[in-house]
């Protein structure tokens, strides 16, 4: 599957009929998203008041980006006292640059990565191959895909697309030897073995971060595998990379945050470790990493803040939007062109990279509603999708086709009397084109689809003459 | 303007007064914290084991120990394991002395043995911290993890610790909620991808 860094419409339509076609992708993905939204429903409906604790982590998220600058500029003055150093990256390139530095300074070859959107938004494997550095994919999911060279089709679930037999073939090559698909325990032990030697060999661990938290310079990794901790814990340099919206005041609200992520994302009370990094290791410690560099990425973030769009930024990345998205459910995570997919995806992914590169995504999207009710921070997806869509008007990046009808649709629903007499116009003109099944127009809506021609009386004329069996 | 002023000039530019809610109070209410830990950690494919005393846990932890057939074991210097009795057929590390070997120690060994600084019965999570002769690969290299955690150590949920905790944090804190485990292959789970397969809790009163 080609993995292009944009989405036109011609682009998500190609992707979307590819992956609408595989059947082995459709079962991974039925499969994945619905063990997801149930372990979220189950997990939710054991907390008691969750709807009330989402409604008060809306009012955390909203209040924290109201005075982003000042929880970052507290977290940076915490971590600092801490002993770790912290670094503002404008850019990707700039995230890239500091990394790439930091490796030049320690003289690293190798690197082991726990899971990051982040990194991936900013193609750090890329820039560190480039320069002579090896990195290390070591969540489960994550080596997958590097083996495949593909990027990840889902935010928690970078893998989800693959089958075991994909999984199982990929390891063998690896281990040059075959490997049974059906034993997946013992997939799992090759990887503990072949990366083991690999976390103990790194001159440097780099991680994302799911939250700072303001009040004690606090990073906060959330991870299942224990991938994370030994990322942080056996190199001597750790590097965390954090999008700047994700800050969170103090201990209190990481609570609640916390209370909702892992339940949420993969239907867990809680993730197996919540690690909680608070500068590098002390001078009494017996071990931990000797550096902590906390690099504050914003690429395009900041621009949000203070537009219809700054709710976007209250994002977690728990992935509960992919799941119960009927676009992302048959289009999978590629078509998406972007390390975001899904609902949250088809919203950031333009604002942050750009709406003429992506210009599907806001279409991509029947606007059911779902996405908003499955979030942990209640944001409203639907409406910033709307939105983007007005903008796409606005910028000319629709097919003109489309916008002339939409025009001429306006102009039409815009007064009864151009409605009405649009509707007679239309029932004399549709005679040529009526069959049994419905309408079939010289021009496509679709493969194998009919519109409904249009009734011979229109419902309202119906009810206004009292033709309509009330009971 | 350097990046950080930059970034922080965008931001002040839609910055406003809003202020935090109230922190959340804690909606749960177990009759017994032990069972609701016990019950919670079960779940996940943890092992918890009660015993109504220190002594009791030392020897469940020796016990436990010639069953997995331990030959070299790293162990926190906490309280609750000083008195531990060594077993002689067991290649120890005690974490705070050499410690420049204690890295290949855990690599190699058959099992970690810590205490907790609490524990939260709502996720059967036990905390721990870093810090002098605390070790952070002693609970995560070995593919067995036993915790000592005494059950005055345990408050109801995240949201009774956070409220009583002092803000004083160490370099590294965990709060471990299981063995390690991953779903990444059809959402199969599969226990003891990269730290311990086995991770056992024993509460003592």
């Amino acid at each position: 599957m080609s993995n292009p860094s944009s989405a036109t419409m011609s682009q998500f339509r190609h992707s979307a009929t590819v992956a609408i076609a595989d059947i082995q992708l459709q079962g991974a993905l039925t499969g994945a998203t619905n063990k997801f939204v149930n372990g979220r429903t189950t997990a939710l409906t054991e907390l008691p008041h969750a709807d009330a604790l989402r409604d008060h982590f809306k009012k955390i998220r909203a209040a924290t980006l109201a005075n982003l600058p000042h929880y970052l500029e507290l977290f940076e003055q915490r971590a600092t006292a801490a002993g770790a150093q912290v670094h503002w990256a404008q850019t990707g390139q700039d995230a890239v640059d500091i990394v790439l530095n930091i490796a030049r300074q320690r003289g690293v070859k190798l690197v082991t990565k726990s899971k990051s959107m982040a990194t991936e938004e900013i193609h750090l494997n890329t820039a560190l191959e480039a320069n002579g550095i090896v990195p290390v994919e070591t969540d489960l999911g994550e080596w997958i895909i590097q083996l495949a060279g593909e990027p990840p089709s889902h935010i928690i679930g970078p893998a989800i697309h693959k089958t075991r037999h994909q999984v199982a073939e990929l390891f063998s090559k690896e281990v040059g030897r075959p490997l049974s698909p059906d034993d997946i325990d013992g997939l799992t032990a090759e990887a503990r073995r072949l990366l083991r030697t690999q976390f103990l060999a790194a001159g440097l661990g780099i991680s994302g971060g799911n939250l700072g938290i303001a009040e004690t310079g606090t990073l906060v990794l959330v991870t299942n595998e224990g991938n994370g901790r030994l990322v942080t814990s056996a190199p001597p340099v750790h590097i965390a990379i954090i999008g700047i919206e994700k800050i969170c005041p103090d201990w209190d609200a990481a609570a609640t945050w916390l209370a909702l992520l892992a339940r949420s994302a993969t239907g867990q009370p809680m993730s197996i470790y919540t690690t909680a990094i608070t500068g590098p290791r002390r001078p009494d410690e017996p071990d931990g990493p000797e550096e902590v560099h906390l690099i504050l990425l914003d690429n395009g973030r900041s621009q949000l803040t203070g537009t219809p769009y700054e709710e976007s930024l209250q994002c977690i990345r728990c992935g509960a939007c992919l799941n119960v998205c009927p676009v992302y459910k048959k289009a999978g995570g590629h078509a998406y062109g972007s390390p975001y997919s899904g609902p949250i995806g088809a919203v950031i992914t333009p604002l942050l990279f750009g709406l003429e590169e992506y210009a599907a995504l806001p279409q991509a999207s029947t606007l059911c509603g779902a996405c908003k009710d499955a979030c942990p921070a209640r944001i409203d997806l639907p409406r910033m999708l709307l939105q983007l869509r007005q903008d796409e008007v606005a910028a000319h990046l629709l097919p003109w086709r489309e916008r002339k009808a939409e025009e001429f649709a306006a102009y039409v629903l815009g007064s009864a009397g151009r409605m009405n007499f649009f509707t007679k116009l239309g029932r004399w003109g549709q005679r040529p084109f009526q069959h049994d099944d419905g309408l079939k127009l010289p021009i496509s809506v679709g493969d194998g689809r009919a519109l409904p021609s249009l009734a011979p009386k229109p419902f309202r004329q119906l009810w206004a003459e009292g033709e309509l069996d009330n009971t | 303007m350097n990046p950080r002023d930059e970034i922080l000039a965008r931001l002040r530019q839609a910055q406003r007064d809003e202020t935090l809610p109230p922190p959340w109070q804690s909606r749960r209410d177990f009759p017994e914290l032990a069972a609701r830990f016990r019950q919670a950690l079960t779940a996940v494919k943890g092992e918890v084991h009660q015993v109504d005393s220190l002594a009791a846990a030392h020897d469940l932890t020796n016990q436990l120990l010639r069953q997995i057939e331990a030959e070299k074991v790293v162990v926190n210097d906490e309280r609750p394991l000083h008195n531990l009795p060594r077993l002689p057929h067991i290649t120890y590390h005690q974490v705070g002395q050499e410690d420049a070997a204690l890295r290949d120690f855990c690599a190699s060994a058959d099992a970690g043995l810590t205490s907790a600084d609490a524990a939260l019965a709502e996720t059967g999570t036990v905390i721990l911290t870093s810090g002098p002769g605390k070790s952070r690969l002693a609970s995560l290299l070995p593919p067995v993890h036993i915790a000592l955690v005494p059950t005055a150590a345990l408050t109801t949920d995240l949201f009774t610790w956070t409220a009583g905790f002092n803000r004083q944090l160490p370099a590294n804190l965990n709060f471990i909620s299981g063995p390690s485990k991953t779903a990444d292959i059809e959402q199969t789970m599969a226990v003891g991808v990269h730290g311990p397969k086995r991770f056992i809790v024993i509460l003592y009163a």
